[in-house]
């Protein structure tokens, strides 16, 4: 049985199946039996993780407000993500802050940055 | 894979194995394979043929395998090295492949290896009655793949940046609303519009259009789904791949399996055609691999539950 990967042409196989379909199943299914020798395939799963061949369901991730769509793979560690996250909400609040602050005169008082705002504003 | 054997791989009368010892390695269980289909693979170790072991009323395929490259602190380590993993999984699938070729076959995972021939038709015996009823179930079936990517081109963005939310200006920001206000905020500075108000509503636009994107997205590959798992005996989602994987820009939306009777394999395929070409698609890549071995279908219970 050989696999094919048929991306455009169905009756055309265009190449071999590729490492990611083979690992998702020797990993992952076949009619598991109880071994002598114990190798746990949690582990392994991990580093597929590691290797970043997987990520959890895009339903799962669009459950959890992970911005999976158009996330930039070099950005896609958590830690980044959050940070970036982080960092969007802040602003926005501030945003926000300085346009209510535009109608009642508070303009960025709290912050270093809101008069500078202003002068760009005027003009 | 339920005994953990500490380092070495110990035989059962409690004899450390020497270095010449080997394992069984157990790469599937098959009904009437012809072993001259094992002829020359290479396996999971040099110079060990692939062959039979017969228990009951049916065989596994099987390899005598280098003890010492096998006990459990030999396989993490060597399976924690990529180029090491893709040899073996590929080397195991190769073999699989081959016996399913001509027999019905069901696929074992990865690394499942005993102490001795004797071991392992112990505990291939025990399970016979399972094996003969997951076989009655894929034969004459074969498994296909099936994935749904979003289409790596996007509309014209109504401002030249990826993300809706405020992605550039993750950097320095106070800077950003100085002086050198960056041209958008001049304009609508000019406009007389406020550039707060303007910003945001330019990041919502951006939010909903990428939400509808996202929603058109998932909505065509749950409708491929659905299509598919009418032709198909069973189906099954699998997890999708990374970009990483896929390609930067190519999200995958839906990684399926399904199990076709051998007869179908072509109605899969042109339906497969058929959405492809169909409106509403045209925003997604589909992709069909196969035919596999059914791997996804011969554990668990029930062929039609959903993973």
């Amino acid at each position: 049985m050989t696999e094919r990967t048929i991306t455009h042409v169905p009756s055309m196989p265009s190449g071999p199946a590729n490492l990611a379909d083979i690992l998702e199943r020797v990993l992952d299914k076949g009619i598991v039996i109880a071994g002598d020798i114990k190798i746990d395939l949690l582990d392994i799963e991990l580093l597929t993780i590691r290797l970043r061949l997987f990520v959890s369901s895009v339903e799962t991730a669009k459950k959890a407000g992970i911005d999976w769509w158009e996330t930039d793979p070099a950005l896609s560690t958590r830690a980044h993500r959050a940070a970036v996250d982080e960092e969007n909400t802040r602003l926005r609040k501030r945003i926000a802050e300085l346009e209510g602050g535009e109608d009642t005169g508070r303009a960025g008082r709290e912050d270093p940055g809101g008069e500078r705002v202003k002068e760009v504003r005027s003009r | 894979m339920t005994r953990p054997l500490p380092g070495a791989v110990v035989t059962p009368g409690g004899h450390p194995a020497t270095t010449t010892a080997t394992a069984t390695y157990v790469f599937a269980v098959c009904h009437g394979c012809d072993p001259a289909v094992l002829t020359g693979l290479a396996g999971q170790a040099a110079g060990a043929p692939v062959r039979l072991l017969r228990f009951g009323s049916l065989e596994a395929v099987v390899q005598d395998v280098p003890a010492e490259m096998f006990g459990e602190e030999a396989l993490r380590e060597r399976l924690a090295n990529r180029a090491e993993l893709e040899h073996c999984a590929r080397a195991h699938h190769a073999v699989v492949a081959a016996a399913a070729g001509r027999a019905p076959t069901l696929p074992l995972p990865l690394a499942t290896l005993y102490l001795s021939d004797e071991r392992a038709r112990a505990a291939l015996c025990e399970d016979e009655n399972r094996f003969r009823s997951v076989m009655g179930r894929i034969a004459g079936r074969v498994e296909w793949g099936v994935k749904v990517y979003a289409a790596p081109g996007r509309p014209p963005p109504t401002r030249p940046e990826r993300t809706g939310p405020p992605a550039p200006a993750a950097a320095p920001t106070t800077t950003t609303l100085t002086a050198t206000a960056p041209p958008e905020t001049t304009t609508a500075a000019r406009t007389g519009t406020r550039p707060g108000h303007a910003y945001l509503d330019r990041a919502r636009g951006a939010r909903r259009a990428r939400e509808e994107r996202q929603e058109a997205g998932l909505n065509a590959a749950a409708s491929v789904d659905r299509a598919l798992r009418d032709i198909a005996v069973a189906g099954r989602r699998l997890r999708s791949h990374d970009t990483g994987v896929t390609g930067a820009g190519r999200v995958q939306l839906l990684n399926a399996a399904y199990l076709v009777e051998k007869g179908r394999e072509a109605d899969l395929i042109g339906a497969v055609e058929l959405l492809r070409t169909s409106p509403g698609y045209e925003r997604v890549e589909l992709e069909v691999t196969g035919p596999w071995v059914p791997y996804s279908f011969v554990d668990g219970g029930d062929l039609d539950a959903d993973q």
